[in-house]
């Protein structure tokens, strides 16, 4: 693991600095990833642009649409006051994210571009339709969430790219979302599966408006269980449309067998945290009402 | 590239070293100030054998480089006890008889003072998520929960 360390100070250097190293640079900025792939050897960036000190990329913003700067560590969505109610599912994603030492220095942006299959905040990210923010030489682009990460590692970013936010609507009234993972233990463990949840009832909290069912750790990447959200759309939230809606998420999925658990259990666990994820939404909303 | 000349604020004293910039921040307190209390083990960030505090955080130190240090303030176990007076920590961690073979000893004391800090009336149930990223081979983890408690001064009846 040797490099050339760069220590930029605004994002304008940090970007002309990705520009002119390309895929021989990488962005640095939590290092739980990055740190552990160059340290095995599966990366070997010769120019690695540290990120500590860049301002503008920490902040979380919720006038009007709510924005998370790329830095935001997951420490910080743990305690974010205006994420209690609605966007629960941030709090929860964030805070079964390895230990503290992890949630200290972990950041948003990091979990997005590191495009683990398993990856916990991202999920939620997706259920909320959110879209992110890539700046690099030729300014900046958003694109969503959804069409970022294509395979386990592989993202839209280009290697002079910097992702600085994520960004997405405020929900309209009656929602909630939530968010729910199975591992082997409770901490320090990557998912097995975990399913994010948001879910919009109409004015009289009976049927469905809106719904998105997100899957981790059982594709390439994170996905929206499509058929599983239109079989809920208009729909009361009755007891047996929650266990169909699971039931239709669990033949979506496409996970694998290896060492943490078989495919067939992954589609098991998807079925029955799809009803719970969504059972809790309901729950939460008339809580709330 | 050559070595980087770095001045560390490491336990309040400041320390000039002379390091390449992939050295974690692990490897030079242990190798150039020889400051072994803060344990090496899996460099995974999965057992926490090697936190520390960094601005008061609690961190793995195998994932961080010496050279993002540069003024910020590093505090490891070796800085914990003023003079010949432990931290109510380690006091405590004594007491509870919570030291088996004592390796992840300085990085829970640390997981610990960080979390303290900030709840300082913690339950039990907090506190072991709050030690949920140091591993104890030995397994005695009630002993290191209790001591914890002590130090927070919840009384035995609550623990």
């Amino acid at each position: 693991m040797h490099f050339e360390y760069h220590e930029p100070t605004s994002v304008r250097e940090a970007v002309e600095l990705g520009a002119r190293f390309g895929a021989d640079g990488r962005f640095l900025a939590g290092g739980t990833d990055l740190l552990i792939q160059m340290r095995r050897g599966q990366l070997r960036p010769r120019h690695v642009v540290s990120l500590h000190r860049v301002p503008g990329l920490d902040a979380i913003d919720v006038d009007g649409a709510v924005t998370l700067g790329a830095l935001v560590t997951h420490r910080r969505l743990e305690r974010e006051p205006s994420f209690r109610g609605a966007l629960q599912a941030l709090i929860e994603g964030a805070e079964v994210v390895g230990g503290h030492q992890i949630r200290n220095v972990a950041t948003v942006g990091g979990n997005i571009v590191n495009a683990s299959p398993a990856a916990d905040v991202a999920p939620v990210l997706l259920a909320l339709d959110a879209e992110v923010t890539c700046l690099g030489p030729g300014g900046e682009r958003s694109l969503p969430l959804e069409a970022f990460a294509s395979a386990p590692g592989v993202t839209a970013r280009r290697p002079d790219e910097l992702l600085t936010r994520a960004r997405f609507a405020r929900l309209p009234p009656h929602s909630a979302t939530a968010f729910l993972k199975a591992g082997r233990r409770r901490a320090m463990e990557i998912s097995l599966v975990c399913v994010a949840a948001r879910v919009t009832l109409d004015a009289s909290r009976e049927r469905c408006l809106d719904v998105r069912i997100v899957l981790g750790a059982v594709a390439p990447t994170a996905m929206r269980a499509r058929a599983a959200e239109l079989g809920l759309r208009g729909q009361p939230l009755t007891a047996q449309a929650l266990r169909e809606a699971g039931r239709a998420a669990a033949g979506e999925c496409r996970p694998i067998s290896d060492v943490r658990a078989s495919a067939r259990y992954r589609a098991l666990l998807v079925a029955t945290l799809v009803e719970r994820a969504l059972a809790r939404c309901g729950e939460r909303i008339r809580q709330a009402a | 590239m050559g070595k980087l000349a770095l001045s560390l604020t490491i336990n309040g004293e400041s320390h000039d070293v002379l390091v390449e910039p992939h050295r974690t921040l692990l490897d030079v307190l242990r190798t150039d100030l020889g400051l072994t209390g803060t344990k090496e083990n899996c460099l995974d960030a999965e057992c926490g054998v090697c936190t520390l505090l960094l601005d008061g955080m609690a961190v793995n130190a195998c994932i961080v480089l010496a050279v993002q240090c540069r003024d910020r303030t590093v505090v490891t176990i070796e800085g914990l006890a003023v003079g010949a007076e432990l931290h109510p920590l380690q006091r405590a961690f004594i007491d509870a008889g919570a030291v088996q073979c004592g390796y992840c000893i300085p990085g829970m004391i640390l997981a610990a003072r960080a979390y303290l800090d900030e709840n300082p009336t913690p339950s039990e149930a907090e506190v072991r998520e709050a030690l949920a990223g140091n591993l104890c081979r030995c397994t005695g983890y009630q002993k290191i929960v209790d001591a914890v408690m002590r130090a927070a001064g919840a009384p035995a009846a609550a623990r």
